[in-house]
């Protein structure tokens, strides 16, 4: 990549940035392989009707780290991902309740209380490193479990989705 | 009305209550615990420790059949590789949440699921390279990866099926533990339930109680203070500190303060006046200060009270003090006493003027009694005078008559003059050894012939052992006995008087002396009367019989002095006993002239005519002695009192002294003492005191004085004449007219009745002591100066020992110093003259002693 096309894309950054509010309307195309689909009553696509993302702009997207055990792994683990409440406002969605799915096909209803601050997010690293698909990965649902009483419950278990792949706002 | 049966039910309520609530506690300590099991359970359930379980497991073999699908779409169409990794993640990553997860702990730690676990990871571990290999490869494995995962089926199964019946127990095991659990809190909690109700009983009859007793506390109180209200004394409460916490009706009429103005002042500065405060609060008062309860003694008491206007008023204040749970409450009752303390001082004032009059009465009767004994005395002695002249037979028989008239009357007048005595306390037994026999041989001696007069016969036995010699007062006892034979002789004619006597069992002292008649008797209601003083039955027999009626009065008087006790049985018409019964002490060893009068006689010289000086103011006695005296013939000088008695003794020489005791410009006494230490040629002349009623004390003060014996008046002419040849004997035999010889060294006498009366033993112990001190002041006083003004004390100390033994000679000596000293009269020479007395009364002491022992 030449200098120049850097600054001119550092300008293009700058120019999407400066109208904040619109910073969000425009999605990047992914670059990489495709972790993760959107779709639904969303604002934001960048592929037809969707919102597809790869590890990189996930990655870019002020990703946050928690703390806490939970029922499937062994000991205190520390997840890192972007919040749910970030994802959703990135593709601005409009709807009360998101159906994710995951590569097994499991699938569950998350609806927009679980999308607060503080609340759930959407892991790609456990304890620092990415996670495989045979490790519950490359995505993974995870609520700070060990924060509040509410999120032990069978209910949040069950919206504790890995593998996650698809997501549809409805 | 008996406090002890609520109090117990009211005790056992308390009891079963603080029971009751002990159990109470115990449950709910229980359900404290068991709620808290209770919380862990239901907070495990609330915070679910699993998602689907069931689907987790049971998606473990939807998961190998669709890799084992995607293996054959595969084998079909190698386009499909993608979906055979894919699938074998998923798998994959299954089977490792069974392996990780914390919910499938449980499952693990069965050893039925290791074997088909190993099988499982087994065939994952092998087919991690090809599947992560090249396509080629992959390829190439596929259908012996898709026989494989066929298999394997069969095994994920099997893990997902034992997996769910292991659950199914769990899930069993903690619910009936749950079911358990609550089961345990109902049974628990039914307890706590039962345990409040019992509570809630007992807290109900502990209030019916409680409501029962204030209405008991509270009709008592109106009770009380209806009483308290009623109350004619005014009444008072007041706290700790005296504060008037409380006062009825009757406190604000008596003291004129209101409620109001009371409560809360100090009942001490509101009621009692100022002057009493002081008096007060270190008297009855101090137990306000002291803080406890006052003694029954200390509860009554007089004092003055005021009320608001200022008057002052006696009254009675009765205190008293209760201390009530802590609360110290005094109560006082206070009474106005005016009404009775007036009453009370006209009543004192009565008895005063009615005792004064009753004494003015006794002293004129004494007055009167004492100035008839002295003419009646000169009557006696005349007539015994006249018998010394020839009178005819008539003469003698009208003197006769006198003379019995005269005794009969002199008897009357001693009476009156006993009782006096009596009156004024001036008696005491005396105790001395005496024969019972010859006391009894004299009464009966002394009456026989009154009795022969009234054709009656007398006589006397002892009735039990017979014994001679006893301890008591021999006069008074021979006065009561004749009294009562008198009596008896008075009361019987043609009859008999037996005198009785016996000595009591029991203490061993009480002899009883009866006398008995078979004369008219006495009616039994007239018994008590009979010891009353001027107690005459019937005036008729009064008057026959003759009498003051003072006689039996004086008896029981006399016996009751000799600690004895007097009575009467009588019938009448059949006649009387009179009993007395005094102690009178054996005297088991008989000191030798322990009998004989501690006088100087000596039978050794015959009668020879004496000097007399005669002391005696009144002019009959004195005419009636000189007339006996000279007829014996004595040559008599005559002194009309004391100080003219001494004025010749210091003039001329007397061979004896007889002086009366009572007269008036000085007294025998006084007299006596003046010659004694005067330098007179009769300073050591014997000098006898003439006395109506010689009392031991006062013979004793006799011989103080420095008289050296006694006669009794009226004189009686024999006794009279053996003292005066005692005199001249004593004189004769020492044949040397010294002053000092006129008393002997030693009284033995006197020593002998002390032997009598402490027994050998003290009398040792008594004497040794007696020389100690004697040989100390006798030093002493040798050493003093003449002029000391100890001298005199000094002197008359050691005289009282000298006294008490016998020691005569030095005894006076001693006196003389002692009287000396007060007017200078006193020279060393005297002083040391005092040493060879002491010698010389020593060793004849010593002596004494050492024969009294052998």
């Amino acid at each position: 990549m030449t200098l120049l096309s850097r600054t001119l894309q550092a300008a293009a950054c700058l120019a999407l940035l400066l109208p904040l509010p619109l910073a969000a309307q425009d999605l990047p195309v992914p670059e990489g392989e495709p972790v993760l689909t959107v779709s639904g009553a969303i604002g934001q696509t960048n592929a037809g009707d969707t919102a597809v993302f790869d590890m990189a702009m996930l990655e870019g997207m002020e990703p946050v780290t928690i703390e806490t055990s939970t029922i499937w792994t062994e000991g205190v683990q520390s997840f890192t991902g972007v919040p749910l409440h970030v994802l959703m406002d990135a593709v601005g969605a409009t709807g009360e309740v998101l159906s994710a799915k995951a590569i097994n096909d499991y699938a569950v209803d998350i609806p927009i209380a679980d999308w607060s601050e503080g609340g759930a997010i959407v892991a790609f690293l456990n304890n620092g490193e990415p996670m495989s698909t045979r490790d519950k990965g490359p995505l993974w649902v995870v609520y700070p479990y060990d924060s509040r009483t509410e999120y032990q419950s069978e209910v949040i278990y069950s919206r504790s989705i890995w593998q996650l792949d698809r997501i549809t706002v409805k | 009305m008996s406090t002890t049966p609520p109090d117990k039910a009211r005790r056992s309520i308390w009891t079963r209550t603080s029971a009751i609530i002990l159990l109470l506690a115990f449950c709910m300590g229980t359900v404290a615990g068991m709620a808290w099991v209770v919380l862990r359970q239901i907070d495990e359930l609330s915070t679910a420790n699993s998602d689907n379980l069931q689907w987790s497991l049971a998606q473990a073999d939807v998961e190998v059949l669709q890799l084992e699908l995607a293996l054959r779409k595969a084998i079909a169409d190698p386009a499909q590789l993608g979906e055979v990794r894919r699938r074998f993640d998923v798998f994959y990553s299954r089977i490792g949440t069974l392996e990780r997860g914390d919910v499938f702990r449980t499952l693990r730690s069965a050893p039925d699921f290791s074997e088909p676990h190993g099988a499982v990871r087994a065939f994952l571990d092998d087919t991690v390279p090809l599947i992560d290999g090249d396509d080629a490869q992959l390829i190439a494995a596929l259908p012996d990866l898709a026989a494989q995962v066929a298999d394997l089926a069969g095994t994920v199964r099997e893990l997902s099926l034992f997996g769910l019946a292991t659950f199914a127990r769990v899930s069993d095991s903690q619910r009936s533990e749950i079911t358990g659990t609550l089961i345990r809190l109902s049974i628990i909690l039914a307890g706590l339930l039962a345990g409040l109700s019992l509570l809630t009983y007992s807290f109900r009859r502990l209030y019916r109680t409680a409501e029962r007793h204030a209405h008991v506390a509270r009709s008592s109180e109106a009770r009380v203070r209806a009483i308290v209200e009623a109350a004619v004394d005014a009444i008072i409460v007041c706290d700790e500190a005296g504060a008037i916490v409380d006062m009825n009706e009757a406190a604000r009429r008596l003291f004129g303060y209101t409620r109001e103005q009371a409560l809360g002042r100090r009942a001490l500065d509101l009621y009692f006046p100022e002057v009493n405060h002081d008096e007060l609060r270190a008297g009855p008062l101090r137990v306000f200060d002291n803080g406890r309860r006052p003694a029954p003694e200390e509860r009554l008491f007089e004092t003055l009270g005021t009320d608001a206007s200022g008057r002052v008023f006696p009254v009675e204040v009765s205190m008293d003090r209760t201390d009530d749970d802590a609360e110290v409450i005094y109560v006082a009752h206070i009474r106005d006493i005016s009404h009775r303390k007036a009453a009370e001082e006209d009543l004192t004032e009565a008895r005063d003027k009615a005792l004064a009059g009753e004494r003015a009465k006794a002293e004129f009767l004494a007055l009167m009694s004492h100035e008839m004994r002295t003419p009646l005395n000169g009557l006696l002695g005349t007539m015994q005078l006249m018998r010394d002249h020839s009178l005819t037979e008539r003469q003698t028989d009208l003197l006769d008559h006198m003379q019995s008239s005269g005794r009969l009357l002199l008897g009357l007048v001693n009476d009156v003059l006993d009782l006096e005595k009596f009156e004024a306390g001036k008696l005491t037994a005396e105790s001395r050894p005496f024969s019972v026999s010859r006391l009894l041989d004299a009464v009966v001696e002394t009456t026989a012939a009154l009795a022969t007069q009234g054709g009656n016969e007398i006589a006397w036995s002892w009735l039990g052992t017979p014994e001679d010699r006893v301890l008591g007062d021999t006069r008074r006892l021979r006065q009561v006995l004749l009294n009562l034979v008198g009596n008896a002789i008075k009361f019987t004619r043609a009859g008999s008087i037996d005198i009785e006597v016996e000595r009591l069992g029991g203490a061993g002292e009480m002899v009883e002396f009866r006398v008995v008649d078979t004369g008219v008797g006495i009616a039994p209601e007239h018994l008590e009367r009979i010891f009353n003083d001027f107690e005459t039955l019937d005036s008729s027999y009064a008057r026959r019989a003759g009498g003051t009626g003072l006689g039996l009065g004086i008896a029981r008087r006399l016996v009751g002095l000799m600690g004895g006790t007097i009575g009467v049985e009588s019938e009448p018409g059949a006649g009387s006993l009179f009993w007395i019964r005094v102690p009178l002490p054996r005297v088991d060893q008989v000191p030798s002239g322990a009998d004989a009068p501690a006088t100087l006689v000596t039978e050794t010289a015959a009668g020879e005519p004496l000097e007399v000086l005669l002391v005696e103011d009144n002019e009959i006695n004195r005419f009636v002695a000189r007339a006996m005296l000279e007829s014996d013939g004595h040559v008599v000088t005559e002194a009309v009192n004391g100080q003219a008695g001494v004025e010749w003794a210091e003039a001329r020489a007397f061979d004896v002294i007889l002086m009366d005791v009572s007269m008036p410009v000085m007294d025998g006494q006084e007299a006596t003492r003046r010659i004694r230490a005067g330098a007179g040629p009769s300073a050591g002349t014997p000098i006898i005191a003439v006395t109506a009623h010689a009392l031991p004390e006062e013979v004793a003060r006799f011989r103080e004085a420095g008289m050296d014996d006694c006669i009794s008046k009226p004189i009686d002419r024999a006794a009279l004449v053996t003292l005066l040849r005692g005199i001249r004997g004593a004189e004769a035999n020492e044949g040397e007219p010294v002053r000092d010889d006129a008393s002997p060294v030693l009284d033995e006498a006197q020593l002998a009745d002390l032997l009598d009366t402490l027994g050998p033993e003290a009398t040792g112990r008594l004497i040794s002591r007696c020389l100690t001190e004697v040989d100390a002041s006798i030093a002493r006083l040798a050493g003093t100066d003449p002029g000391d003004a100890e001298l005199s004390a000094a002197a008359h100390k050691c005289a009282g020992s000298c006294a008490s033994f016998g020691l005569v000679r030095l005894r006076e000596a001693l006196g003389r110093i002692e009287t000396g000293a007060n007017s200078g009269g006193v020279t060393s020479g005297d002083l040391g003259q005092l040493g060879e007395l002491w010698q010389e009364g020593r060793a004849a002491l010593l002596a004494w002693q050492a024969r009294s022992q052998a």
